[in-house]
């Protein structure tokens, strides 16, 4: 019986957890990118979800209240690139930091105001209702999160590798000036990530608000754990944030589980900050040997 | 040299006495409340700009660190029935403690990463206040009372005096350290980690000393913090917080006091300045003007880019145009706030101080110090040339990176004042050669024997300790320091004195030392009239030299100079054998990679021949010039064809 | 082909171009030298639109240019080797050539039959690279990586290519190769814009030459003519 439940929790966490793995994935673009990511990210998932439900009172079909959320989403991504990260860049500085914390601070404070405070439930077409495999239950709602995970990130990876415009992401990733030098403009590759960085954020935020509903504090649990997952697997592996993403979703919900839910929050973090001290690039990151 | 004296340091004295009088001309506890405030985020900020400031991390823990330097000081007081010093020591000992903890991991990370860790951290930290309820009564919060001083009830007044003293210690404090051979190893560090431990200063214990500074300056704060609440919760202490913190150093001004100063103003002002709809309208108007006369003014004289001079416009306008539509200007505190920041961190990245400190520089006319006069070469380098014998050994000596034999055996023997060309085809293992010889990376196997006892092993910082310096391929110049303060930086053996005398002031004596001594090999390298210049504004051949001279501060047994004519031209050339012949004269051991053949031949002993990671030749450069192997695999024709720089 | 008129550019507050003028002809091979900072690479940069000039023409093909961002310049037709070589490390030898081709190949689907012609001749041209075509281009010995610059520039059919001290940091025996190189280009009638610090070697490949000082033309003039004029020949061909 106990085993069952532990089964059971660890099921619904890791399928969270692939949710956690996503948002770490929109890390992993712009980062490939410009090396930088969006601190404000979570506010990004949270607006999104937000519009889209906006979009769904409006009357809007499901089905087309997502296309609809996720270029919300790319765009909101291009705002970002364009007011907080682009200079920045350019000087050679840091302070995208600071301006994608800033623009976190101003998405949340617009939502408290424009949509409440409160959590809001957000409908779904697909069923909530638990099926059992192997006496664990698994409602259809889950796995629709499992599907549209794999299904975003494998597009966006084929796109990486097979085209030549994917491998222009590497190029600016490499060497920003060369790749300039070969006509691939750097400044519109970077556009481009945090598009697609934008879109996969949407896209977290309509699959897993059916679950949990939406909220404007829903972005500070999500991007916490989000920040560990993708500092843990490494900025650079997509391979490596499905696995710490399904690894930590469980190992979470096990903890709440057992010490109480205010301490959810804890595995991910020592897990964050044991993984910086042993692995700095990531247990799946390529260690780069320094050069001189 | 007086008047720049006078009027900083009489600026300093003056606010405080200001600050100090204001209780006894103003009865207002609410304005003495403010005052306190002021005072400990003055400190706090104090201790956030090492980090963000001058070792260049985006830090998101300070606001941690305030709440358990808070937590530690109730507790002590509430449980263990400390008096106000002794809680303010553990408060510190605290952040301390716990910085050094967290620096340990945390400061291998860069840029984002370290952001992260310190961002998990802060989390980590309110979760457990917040859950280990039977200590700090999680969410209920901990209420404490300030308990008597030296026997007397402490009225506001006198906590306030308390805080302003503090801050003032901590003020002079962090000048003497800041200003000394610390100050610039923790501004080195952002620009080159390498070369501050390929010059012995030690890039790790610099960084973790640093942060665990700042930190318990952070704890010290939160003390003060819990002594004027008297009462803690630990969502206080949270994400909004944070922001607002560093909102208070980047407007301030970053590596400024005085900035520090300003930021802690404008962030316990302003929350009660927005609370009023009018003084909101005139403020947000202010900055919307502010922002149109110096966006304008920018681009008119094309000194800022459109984005930065329009970005704020447009920010400050949507925050006055919002101020008409919002019906409650408190419930968008946020918005507000992160517009405002979003403003200066665009249009103003050096904030208030670092454009106030210019335009006053230039108003009062204050020059940066005179400079003492050099020394003699002669006391910095002493000439050493009688002792003879071999001083480097190398016994096969290999290093593999996975499966490539970069380095498959090679040895060598150097002796005592030769200059030994180390030479080879591009990929031949030469450079690793050096970076194993110089600790940067561990060998796989085989001997370094410095005078016959063996170098330690993969620690750039070590060797440079052990006496052999180097330069780089690729330059790893300071790039924000002076060329002055690049060669003190390195300078061996010319800062004895403990950090707490530091910290009291007793440095100045040694620093004037230590700069008439760079002076001596900035004039062997032809910069000394460029001791002020950043580094990174000399042109590409002065960045060479410096970096010779930086490597000579070391005052080294070995010097390693690698590649140092790479991308100089002819005349350039012709000036950089000058040098190394001096370098020679003075008995400095040198090992020299260089493709420049005629730069080998005029100035090497021997020279070794490397390819594949194996030696293929050693001998004067007149005999490697003639062996078929070299001719082969490295010159492609025979000397005298070869082609002249 | 290539006009640069009263060129000034700079970093921040210091100017490096104080008003640089040279012509390039179509199917010339040009050498600019000079000592260190007299702008030499500042002015392939200014070219190429990695630094936007303060003030000055550049034509390409008659055609003002200046102020254009890198790659824009580059889809005119500009292929620039920087300083450094610069190859993408962690790319394969392959796709370092592909990106070449960047600007006139399809960027989705189909982009490696279109590339195919042009890669079989940069192939031809250095058969190492054929040899190494799926190591990471980061993994090359610096004579190797500096052949894939080249042939990356030679992958885009360009107009013009700019080569900024491609022997920079080689070995001798490397160097005379990357020589020969560059007069096989100039027998391909490849138009060319040359930095070099073997001032000599420079000259013997080229059709004229400009000599740089303190962010101007000090001195221009055939092989020939340079050769012949004693201060020049004093202090960069020495």
């Amino acid at each position: 019986m106990n085993s069952i439940i532990i089964v059971q929790m660890a099921v619904s966490g890791a399928l969270m957890g692939l949710v956690y793995a996503l948002i770490a994935y929109g890390f992993q673009l712009t980062y490939a990118t410009s090396k930088s990511i969006n601190f404000g990210q979570g506010e990004l998932v949270m607006l999104s979800a937000f519009f889209s439900l906006t979009l769904l009172d409006a009357g809007l079909p499901y089905w087309l209240m997502v296309p609809g959320g996720l270029l919300f989403g790319a765009m909101m991504g291009l705002v970002v690139e364009r007011a907080c990260v682009r200079l920045s860049l350019e000087q050679k500085s840091e302070g995208w930091i600071l301006l994608t914390i800033i623009f976190g601070l101003l998405s949340f404070s617009a939502a408290e105001n424009i949509w409440g405070r409160d959590d809001r439930p957000f409908p779904s077409p697909i069923s909530a209702d638990a099926f059992n495999v192997f006496g664990i239950s698994i409602t259809p709602l889950e796995l629709s999160v499992a599907i549209g995970v794999f299904a975003v990130m494998g597009l966006i990876e084929l796109f990486k590798h097979k085209t030549l415009l994917g491998k222009a992401f590497e190029a600016v990733s490499a060497d920003r000036d060369a790749a300039e030098l070969m006509g691939i403009s750097a400044t519109r590759t970077i556009m481009l990530s945090f598009g697609l960085s934008g879109m996969v954020a949407a896209m977290a935020g309509i699959l897993i608000s059916p679950i949990t509903t939406v909220g404007p504090t829903m972005a500070s649990a999500l991007i916490l754990k989000a920040f560990s997952v993708a500092v843990v697997a490494g900025l650079d592996s997509g391979f490596g944030v499905v696995l710490i993403g399904i690894a930590l979703g469980a190992l979470e919900s096990l903890t709440s589980f057992y010490l109480g839910s205010g301490w959810r929050e804890a595995p991910g973090l020592i897990l964050l900050i044991m993984a910086l001290a042993l692995r700095p690039n990531g247990v799946f990151g390529k260690a780069n040997i320094r050069k001189v | 040299m007086l008047k720049r004296l006078l009027l900083l340091r009489g600026t300093e004295l003056v606010a405080l006495v200001l600050l100090a009088s204001i209780p006894l001309v103003v009865n207002n506890s609410y304005a003495l409340g403010l005052l306190t405030l002021l005072t400990i985020y003055g400190i706090l900020l104090i201790g956030l700009d090492v980090t963000v400031g001058y070792l260049g991390q985006v830090n998101l823990a300070q606001a941690a660190f305030l709440g358990l330097g808070a937590y530690a000081a109730g507790l002590s007081v509430t449980v263990l029935g400390f008096g106000i010093p002794a809680a303010l020591g553990v408060s510190m000992l605290i952040g301390l403690v716990m910085g050094a903890l967290l620096a340990f991991p945390a400061l291998r990370l860069e840029g984002p990463q370290f952001a992260l860790a310190t961002l998990s951290f802060s989390a980590l930290c309110t979760t457990v206040l917040n859950e280990w309820e039977s200590l700090t009564g999680g969410a209920q919060g901990l209420s404490l009372s300030r308990p008597a001083m030296l026997g007397h009830a402490m009225k506001a007044s006198g906590f306030y005096w308390l805080c302003l003293v503090l801050l003032a210690l901590v003020w002079m404090a962090m000048r003497n350290l800041l200003s000394s051979q610390w100050g610039r190893a923790f501004e080195a560090l952002r620009d080159s980690p390498i070369a501050t431990d390929a010059m012995g200063v030690g890039t790790f214990r610099h960084k973790v000393a640093g942060f665990a500074l700042g930190s318990s300056l952070g704890g010290l704060a939160g003390g003060l913090y819990a002594f004027n609440f008297e009462y803690l919760q630990p969502q206080t202490f949270n994400y909004d917080m944070m922001v607002v913190l560093l909102l208070g150093v980047v407007l301030g001004g970053r590596k400024s006091l005085w900035g520090a100063f300003f930021g802690a103003s404008l962030i316990v002002l302003l929350p009660n300045l927005l609370s009023s709809r009018l003084l909101f309208e005139i403020i947000s108007g202010l900055g919307f003007l502010l922002a149109v006369v110096a966006g304008g003014r920018g681009l008119l004289k094309k000194t800022t880019q459109p984005f930065q001079a329009i970005a704020p416009v447009v920010a400050m306008g949507i925050l006055v145009a919002g101020g008409f539509m919002v019906e409650n200007t408190e419930n968008w505190r946020k918005a507000i706030f992160a517009l405002m920041l979003f403003s200066v961190v665009v249009g103003l990245p050096d904030g208030i101080m670092g454009f106030a400190a210019q335009y006053l520089a230039r108003l009062f006319g204050i020059k940066s110090a005179a400079l003492p006069a050099a020394s003699m070469l002669d006391d910095v380098l002493p000439a050493n040339t009688r002792d003879l014998g071999v001083l480097l050994e190398l016994k096969n000596l290999k290093r593999y990176f996975g499966g490539v034999k970069a380095v498959d055996g090679v040895s060598i023997s150097i002796q005592k004042g030769h200059v030994h060309g180390l030479i080879g085809p591009n990929g031949s293992g030469k450079s690793t050669v050096v970076n194993v010889i110089s600790g940067l990376y561990a060998p796989t196997s085989g001997e370094v024997l410095l005078l016959g006892k063996p170098l330690p092993a993969g620690s750039l910082f070590s060797v440079a300790r052990a006496g052999v310096s180097r330069t780089f391929q690729n330059l790893q110049l300071f790039g924000e320091l002076s060329a002055l303060d690049n060669v003190m930086l390195a300078l061996k053996d010319a800062y004895r004195i403990p950090v707490l005398l530091v910290l009291l002031g007793f440095s100045r004596a040694e620093d004037r030392r230590a700069q008439a001594e760079a002076l001596a090999l900035l004039e062997l390298a032809g910069l000394a009239d460029q001791a002020r210049v950043r580094a990174k504004d000399l042109t590409y051949g002065s960045q060479r030299f410096l970096e010779i001279a930086r490597a000579l501060a070391r005052k080294p047994e070995l010097l390693i100079l690698d590649e140092p004519a790479a991308g100089l031209a002819h005349p350039d050339v012709a000036v950089l054998v000058e040098m190394i012949r001096t370098i020679k004269r003075r008995g400095i051991t040198t090992i020299l990679i260089e493709h420049h053949m005629d730069v080998v031949s005029k100035l090497c002993d021997q020279v070794t021949v490397v390819d594949g990671g194996q030696v293929i030749a050693r001998g004067t450069p007149d005999e490697v010039n003639r062996d078929p192997q070299v001719i082969k695999a490295y010159l492609g024709v025979v000397p005298d064809e070869i082609i002249p720089a | 082909m290539l006009s640069v008129e009263n060129l000034h550019a700079g970093y921040g507050s210091s100017e490096v171009l104080r008003g640089t003028s040279l012509h390039v002809k179509q199917g010339a091979v040009v050498a600019l030298i000079g000592a260190n900072g007299a702008g030499k690479t500042t002015t392939m940069r200014a070219i190429s639109g990695m630094l936007k000039p303060t003030s000055g023409r550049i034509l390409l093909e008659g055609r003002p240019v200046q102020g254009l961002p890198a790659s824009a310049i580059a889809r005119l037709g500009l292929a620039h080797s920087p300083e450094g070589r610069k190859v993408f490390g962690p790319l394969s030898v392959e796709d370092n050539l592909l990106l070449g081709a960047y600007s006139r190949l399809p960027k989705f689907f189909g982009f490696r039959s279109k590339a195919a012609p042009g890669l079989a001749s940069v192939y031809e041209l250095f058969p190492r690279l054929h040899e190494r075509r799926k190591q990471a281009a980061g993994t090359l010995s610096g004579g190797e990586q500096q052949m894939l610059a080249i042939g990356r520039a030679l992958m885009a059919s360009p107009r013009i290519i700019l080569l900024d001290e491609p022997s920079m940091g080689l070995a001798p025996v490397i160097v005379l190769e990357v020589f020969n190189i560059i007069r096989r280009l100039k027998e391909a009638g490849i138009t060319l814009l040359l930095v070099e610090q073997f001032a000599k070697s420079a000259l013997e490949v080229a059709d004229y030459a400009y000599v740089m000082e303190h962010g101007g033309i000090a001195v221009e003039g055939t092989p020939d003519e340079l050769n012949q004029n004693e201060k020049v020949l004093a202090a960069y061909l020495g």
